[in-house]
């Protein structure tokens, strides 16, 4: 799973999820990819997960490019402690992604194949997203 | 390569206002310039815009009828809404019918490989100098039976006549790897769902539930020595339990 190496602080405030993404917003490296529709906190074992959900659609015919991590820790206080005594520990590991970012990238499969595939991670994502390739890009 | 001609207004006022006003009539603001002439601001019907980059692709040759006038334009940059995909802004550089320009036409992979290998494309397009009423709408490159290590590089395109390579003639374009064997691949996946603490059974159907310890996994990865500094919080018992308070 993806986590940080080293970070300068363990914890972080939330991130910011108002408005859009200003960049990742076109398809870099495959033909097809996932673009976020809404604003969300993808967790390090969301993005494991659909990367298994594709690659076990695909098999052994395609190439799979994550292009967000999850380098934001979020901290969670323990159950039934009062309010005070410091902020909590981190707990997860997200990427704080915005409307039109792309998530994940595809290629070496056909169209039909690598929508099945995407439409698998969908699944496994915690907000609205679409299918989207390189043709219609232009 | 077919010719798209566009009626174009020459706009007088500017700013983000107006550009919204312009997008609002369905017309895209667009800029023109080239062979050392003042920029001319000026606007596109956006439905007659948007097809002909669908149908002519990015290096589309534009007919911009201005003030009645005709001039031959490419596209040099064009700026979509990522969500709406709207086009919301355009820059036509000039050119003239004969001269040479530079662009980048997109690699089109055709065929079927020999099988086990897996087809990548390293650069999606390549820059070549071409003569700007004979743009290609893309360079196909065939790997029809081209297995393993027998990449296709900058040197074997084939292009058009007139056309003149300015990518490096060694730079790797589409690149064959063996596709990994099943044992391989289904032992990484499982390592992955180990990791990630999912069950194989319901990887195929459905997610698990997704931050479950993960804190504690952290803790594991650094210990397994994979580089994870953050440590396990010290703090966590500190903070005043209510059932304890309760039982006082």
């Amino acid at each position: 799973m993806l986590i940080p190496r080293r970070v300068k602080h363990r914890k972080q405030h939330h991130p910011d999820r108002s408005g859009r993404a200003k960049g990742g917003t076109a398809i870099n490296f495959g033909e097809y990819a996932i673009q976020a529709l809404e604003p969300a906190y993808v967790t390090n074992r969301q993005i494991e997960s659909a990367r298994i959900a594709m690659t076990r659609h695909i098999r052994r015919g395609g190439k799979v490019w994550i292009t967000i991590y999850p380098d934001r820790p979020l901290t969670k206080k323990p159950a039934e402690t009062r309010m005070g005594s410091g902020k909590g520990s981190p707990e997860w590991w997200v990427a704080n992604v915005k409307p039109g970012r792309v998530m994940f990238e595809l290629s070496g499969v056909a169209e039909p194949v690598a929508r099945e595939a995407m439409r698998r991670a969908i699944h496994k994502l915690p907000m609205k997203c679409r299918f989207i390739t390189r043709e219609g890009e232009v | 390569m077919a010719d798209f001609r566009l009626v174009a207004e020459r706009r007088t006022e500017f700013g983000k206002g107006s550009a919204r006003r312009t997008r609002r009539e369905g017309r895209v603001p667009a800029v023109l310039y080239g062979h050392g002439q003042d920029v001319v601001h000026l606007s596109l019907p956006a439905r007659e815009f948007a097809a002909a980059l669908r149908n002519g692709g990015s290096n589309a040759l534009l007919t911009v009828v201005l003030d009645g006038k005709e001039q031959l334009a490419l596209t040099k940059d064009v700026q979509r809404d990522p969500l709406t995909r709207v086009h919301e802004h355009a820059d036509l550089l000039i050119v003239r019918r004969g001269e040479k320009v530079t662009v980048d036409v997109p690699v089109v992979v055709t065929g079927e490989p020999a099988a086990e290998t897996l087809v990548s494309v390293e650069l999606n397009t390549v820059s070549i100098q071409v003569a700007a009423t004979a743009i290609p709408e893309s360079i196909e490159v065939d790997v029809t039976g081209r297995g393993a290590h027998e990449g296709v590089t900058g040197a074997d395109l084939r292009l058009p006549s007139g056309a003149t390579l300015l990518t490096d003639a060694d730079a790797l374009v589409v690149n064959l790897m063996a596709a990994p064997t099943a044992e391989a691949l289904e032992a990484e996946l499982e390592q992955a769902e180990a990791e990630a603490g999912i069950e194989k059974a319901v990887a195929e159907t459905e997610a698990p539930e997704a931050g479950a310890a993960p804190a504690r996994e952290a803790g594991a990865a650094g210990a397994a020595g994979q580089g994870d500094v953050v440590p396990e919080p010290q703090d966590q018992g500190s903070g005043e339990s209510m059932q304890a308070t309760e039982n006082s």
